[in-house]
């Protein structure tokens, strides 16, 4: 089960980063830990960007910057579907008691939108200035380019029963489909997994945005299995812009 | 009967009509606004200047009588001297008091009153403008010098002057940034992203918000001069150098004895500021920046027969700098980046050749010039060769980046198991 709670009231956007950038403060204020906040774009609420980190080698995430502290999980430092590194998005940032550097990083997978920390050695630290944003309700992906919307798609989103998962997410790796696959011709495979669905179709349930091949459903509807699909002219734009890493964040 | 009546008041209306435009001096052409010893400064304080983030500042930087200059370290760069209240720096904003009232007493024709008026979506022509009180500038303000390179624009503006997000200035048909002049009767604030033009004159302060651009000055007399990560460049503003310097004969103009023309009262161009000379222009600053005594002597308009050496000494009043948008990142060892805008600003600038990595990869004959750079794996250099309209030497400019790992962007193949 998902140790992170989920509220089901409806709020104002921006509300969960909110209270998260608000706990996080409370709670590094008394630990010495640095969260590297991204640059804020005006008015947008998107951030202007996005510090990343690659890795080099597989790391071990922890709860706490502290070797001792308790493991969460191994990130492989290349994703499984085509064995591009992993590139995670930055959190925050902090010195462990014995003078390591560690970021605090958003981890792939489940439950979704975990997060741990891992030291800094065999990393590389980078930035992207793009952002995806998914509305539910309007079923409208917003790609954001240094905070300022660049391109806005309408899209197919999960329906009521196999619902895409809100939250704040990123995209694990860019994928050229066979052009027979359902999705085709692209997908960016998302560290967002299904609440329903714990394996589909060979795969952990986990969350892409991709082309419609092989669908019939209309643009606007809500019908999908969670997947959150774009016209052939949408995915290839962001297919040749969005790489792994990139935050993505999907809200009701 | 009525009829030769009407005719009669239609006439003479008419008569009266032609006998006021016969006596209102055309008010088209304002006069020439002399910015003497603070010409020099592309951005100038009365209390503080404060900066922001990676600002590029072509001129000289200065405070007075406040001594504040903060945030100019990296990673802003200042290509111009600094002054701290010194004397050059309070010489300065004496001068600017002066031009700045000389501005504010620009005459201002009824029909340029536009007061009320947003400056944006607007095209306008050489002459003095007023604001009773404040002004705003949203979307694109076009001034025309209809070929006139000498035109003069002079806002006088009562209260504030503010402009939206990713508004511009937009000059046309010869008008230069040097001969744009807004008197602001408090502050102005400076949209971000703004491509801003000609030299701001604030009684209190100046704001440039993160990613505003001005080609001209900020010059605040009382208050402060805040930067964000903004470019300033006055350097199209430096006084026309004539190459090589012939035979320049002394001011044509007697700057004392003969009266200038009638019709331009406060301007007396050559002779640096009537007023406040000779005693209080400090030669240091003269010899400091030869020919900067002068300020914009090419923008004087009384400067109807120039003298005839400077219509054949080809002149080198070319410029360009390289940017690009957005800026480098602002965090903190992250300087890569996953694509960018390189543009070539300047003046005079008649093509710019880009490469990438030695590849040409754009040519641009009008402005922008602009290149979209998408950013592949590993370092690269982006490089920018400017040629001018006049003599100016050709430059090439470099600009190298580091693409962003994130930046993938041939996907790889990879089977389809997602949820659908």
């Amino acid at each position: 089960m998902s140790h992170f709670t989920r509220a089901v009231v409806p709020r104002p956007s921006g509300f969960r980063r909110g209270v998260g950038a608000l706990a996080a403060t409370l709670l590094t204020a008394g630990s010495g830990w640095v969260l590297a906040a991204p640059a804020q774009a005006a008015g947008t609420g998107v951030p202007a960007s996005q510090p990343l980190v690659m890795l080099l080698q597989d790391r071990v995430a922890r709860t706490r910057p502290d070797v001792g502290a308790r493991r969460i999980e191994t990130v492989a430092a290349r994703r499984p579907l085509t064995r591009v590194r992993t590139v995670l998005p930055v959190l925050g940032q902090a010195t462990g008691g014995d003078g390591r550097s560690w970021v605090q990083v958003r981890l792939p997978g489940r439950p979704n939108e975990h997060k741990g920390w891992i030291p800094t050695t065999q990393t590389r630290r980078t930035a992207t200035g793009w952002h995806i944003s998914i509305n539910l309700s309007a079923r409208q992906v917003t790609v954001y380019h240094y905070g300022r919307a660049k391109r806005r798609f309408r899209a197919v989103v999960g329906r009521s029963s196999t619902p895409t998962p809100r939250g704040d997410f990123f995209v694990e790796e860019a994928l050229t489909l066979a052009s027979r696959d359902s999705g085709a011709p692209f997908a960016l495979a998302t560290s967002a997994r299904s609440e329903v669905l714990q394996e589909f179709n060979g795969g952990p349930g986990q969350i892409a945005l991709h082309g419609t091949n092989g669908f019939s459903d209309p643009l606007g509807s809500t019908a999908s299995h969670g997947c959150v699909r774009l016209s052939t002219r949408a995915i290839t734009w962001l297919a040749r812009r969005i790489g792994a890493g990139i935050p993505l964040t999907v809200t009701r | 009967m009525s009829h030769p009546i009407h005719v009669t008041r239609a006439g003479l209306a008419l008569a009266v009509g032609f006998a006021l435009f016969a006596t209102v001096p055309a008010p088209a052409q304002a006069a020439s606004v002399n910015l003497g010893t603070a010409a020099p400064f592309v951005a100038l304080g009365g209390s503080t200047v404060t900066n922001t983030g990676p600002s590029v500042l072509n001129g000289d930087l200065g405070v007075a009588p406040g001594t504040a200059l903060v945030g100019f370290g990296l990673p802003a760069t200042v290509n111009g001297s600094i002054h701290a209240n010194d004397g050059v720096a309070r010489q300065a904003q004496a001068d600017l008091t002066i031009a700045y009232d000389q501005a504010a007493a620009e005459p201002v024709a009824p029909a340029n009153d536009l007061t009320g008026q947003n400056l944006g979506n607007r095209t306008l022509t050489a002459g003095a403008y007023r604001y009773s009180s404040s002004a705003q500038l949203t979307g694109a303000l076009t001034l025309d010098a209809q070929g006139d390179p000498n035109a003069q624009f002079v806002f006088e503006i009562g209260t504030t002057l503010t402009t939206a997000s990713a508004s511009s200035v937009v000059l046309v048909n010869g008008a230069s940034p040097c001969n744009v002049f807004w008197q602001i009767g408090s502050s102005a604030t400076i949209g971000t992203t703004t491509a801003f033009q000609g030299n701001l004159m604030a009684l209190s302060s100046i704001t440039l918000n993160n990613g505003a651009s001005v080609q001209g000055r900020a010059l605040a007399r009382n208050g402060a001069v805040t930067l964000d990560n903004n470019v300033l460049d006055a350097s199209a503003c430096a006084p026309a150098t004539v190459v090589p310097p012939v035979t320049t004969p002394p001011p044509t103009t007697p700057p004392d004895a003969t009266p200038p023309p009638a019709t331009t009262p406060p301007a007396t161009p050559p002779a640096a500021t009537p007023d406040a000379s000779p005693s209080s222009t400090p030669t240091a600053t003269t010899a400091g920046r030869p020919a900067a005594a002068a300020p914009q002597p090419s923008a004087s308009p009384s400067a109807q027969s120039p003298p005839a050496s400077r219509s054949t000494v080809p002149t080198r009043r070319g410029t360009a700098i390289l940017l690009r948008s957005p800026r480098a990142p602002r965090l903190p060892r992250a300087g890569c980046t996953d694509g960018f805008s390189a543009t070539v600003r300047g003046r005079e600038i008649k093509r710019v050749v880009f490469r990438l990595d030695g590849r040409q990869v754009a040519s641009r004959t009008g402005s922008p010039f602009r290149v979209t750079v998408k950013a592949g794996a590993g370092r690269h250099i982006v490089t920018a060769l400017v040629t001018f309209k006049d003599a100016t030497r050709a430059r090439t400019m470099k600009l190298g980046y580091r693409a962003c790992a994130a930046a993938v962007l041939r996907p790889r193949r990879g089977p389809s198991r997602f949820t659908g």
